[in-house]
């Protein structure tokens, strides 16, 4: 059971390894805001998942289920409200507007 | 245990996006995915010592690394707006 | 991993410092924030870790609504001149990994001598925190019963940054205590009904940190700060909103006077050696009167620099 639970936490890591990369490759914010929106809610699903397996049914996986079905509401979300500021805010991408010193 | 080592790798590649991130929402990115990053990690501390009640940081941070974070994304939305 | 931790709490404070725009400087600083909660955690200090999670969050609040009124402010009075460089292009570049071998090195010399440490207080106070206040949670004994007067005095600083902040702002046009304000609605549909299922969320684990603040880790403030969250949240999701001042102020006045009423009455008046069964009644009720309070306190912040002052 343990050996499952960690060849599953390798996949999960190998999900995230997949979005740190891509953080690099891709040129565009909008293909950037796909790591946080797919790629690493996956990774963090798997990993917990791996988790579970490794410790069984018991109080502990509960509580690591319940941090799942948080994720699953907040990543896309957070996702969503980045994607939908930076679409609408025209100026804000480029980011000569938001000196301190408020010359504009 | 080595699943500890390669979370603090990645939370390094995602500060050095945070540093050279042309835009403020890759800043934000990168500030989210820090926090998402913590999370995983406080729950593999708790996995690998075998403590269930550190497993409400986990939650906690959640919670609160969220509030802040949408609190800045709708506030910076609102002022590129309301200047235009 | 302590170490890699503590290399990264550096670099981000660092970041944090020599950052040159202030919305870059509240981002660097939320982080600066996020992974110094792991460094307690890791170090063994885990409501240390919650409380600086929850003041990193609200700080980053406050933060970004004074930034954004900042903002507006400057605009409209005058346009500064582009100040001046005072250090060349090729010199900035140096600071940076300067900093980094700097603070490798202090960590370095931090870490260097093996000296033990007199443990004397500590060593009594986990000997003796059953005994003499009751509860599970040696941080809460601490708080609630070794060092209550810091508590009594820490509620008092939030209570005059309250009044202070209650007097300074104002509004021009009416000068009523009570604001009525449409809030522009900001989200959309995804966004409303998202944070309508999480908002209950945070109720209940605000109530839960209260009720086991003397079982398990977590407490009075960070309740509260839940508590707060969950009525920050509301700002985001309903268009009309009505938030009463003066009762609310009120209402925090009085659980300051029944806090100092009750810690007087049990510790300093010894009720608590005579009657030990009142013991974790008297945590329970003094960890929900500080979530009260602080709870009161960071909405009647927030609301007065969200509707008053404004434009």
């Amino acid at each position: 059971m343990e050996l499952l639970g960690n060849i599953v936490i390798v996949i999960g890591l190998v999900f995230m390894a997949f979005g740190a990369l891509g953080l690099y490759k891709f040129k565009d914010f909008y293909l950037r805001l796909l790591v946080l929106a797919k790629i690493d809610t996956v990774g963090a699903i798997t990993f917990m998942v791996g988790i579970i397996i490794r410790h069984g049914f018991s109080f502990f996986s509960l509580k690591v289920l319940l941090i799942i079905v948080l994720f699953l509401i907040l990543n896309p979300l957070t996702a969503h409200i980045i994607a939908r500021a930076a679409y609408l805010s025209i100026e804000g991408i480029d980011e000569e507007s938001d000196d301190g010193t408020g010359g504009r | 245990m080595f699943a500890v080592w390669i979370l603090l790798a990645f939370m390094f590649l995602y500060i050095i996006r945070t540093v050279q991130g042309p835009t403020i929402w890759d800043r934000l990115l990168g500030m989210s995915l820090i926090s998402v990053k913590v999370i995983i990690l406080i729950v593999a501390y708790a996995s690998f010592s075998n403590r269930g009640y550190l497993l409400d940081y986990a939650l906690i941070y959640a919670l609160f690394g969220f509030i802040s974070l949408i609190f800045i994304a709708f506030f910076i939305l609102d002022r590129t707006r309301g200047n235009k | 991993m302590i170490y890699v931790l503590l290399v990264f709490w550096i670099i981000s404070g660092i970041l944090a410092i020599q950052a040159r725009k202030l919305i870059r400087i509240i981002v660097y600083l939320a982080i600066f924030s996020t992974i110094s909660a792991v460094c307690f955690f890791v170090f063994g200090a885990p409501d240390v870790s919650m409380a600086e999670v929850a003041v990193s969050s609200f700080s980053t609040v406050f933060l970004i609504v004074c930034f954004e009124k900042y903002f507006t402010l400057v605009t409209e009075v005058t346009k500064d001149p582009p100040h001046k460089e005072k250090l060349s292009k090729r010199a900035r570049k140096f600071i940076l990994p300067a900093c980094f071998t700097a603070a490798i090195a202090l960590l370095f010399v931090y870490f260097l001598p093996d000296g033990t440490v007199n443990t004397y207080l500590r060593d009594l106070y986990l000997y003796r925190f059953r005994l003499d206040v009751g509860g599970e949670n040696a941080a809460t004994s601490i708080y609630l019963g070794y060092r209550v007067y810091d508590t009594l005095f820490e509620a008092l600083m939030l209570l005059i940054s309250v009044v202070s902040v209650a007097h300074m702002s104002w509004r021009a046009e009416t000068d009523e205590t009570d604001a009525h304000f449409a809030g522009v609605t900001k989200s959309d549909t995804v966004d409303v009904y998202t944070i309508r299922i999480l908002c209950p969320a945070m109720l209940i684990f605000g109530v839960y940190l209260i009720l086991n603040g003397h079982i398990s880790p977590g407490g009075g403030f960070q309740g509260g700060v839940a508590i707060a969250s969950f009525f920050i949240c509301r700002y985001l999701i309903y268009d009309v909103y009505d938030v009463r001042f003066g009762k609310i102020m009120i209402f925090e006045k009085m659980t300051f006077a029944t806090l100092i009423i009750l810690a007087v009455l049990f510790v300093f008046l010894g009720v608590y050696i005579q009657l030990p069964q009142l013991r974790i009644p008297y945590l329970l009720a003094m960890n929900m009167l500080i979530a009260m309070k602080v709870a009161f306190g960071f909405i009647i912040i927030f609301y007065r620099y969200i509707a008053f002052e404004r434009r």
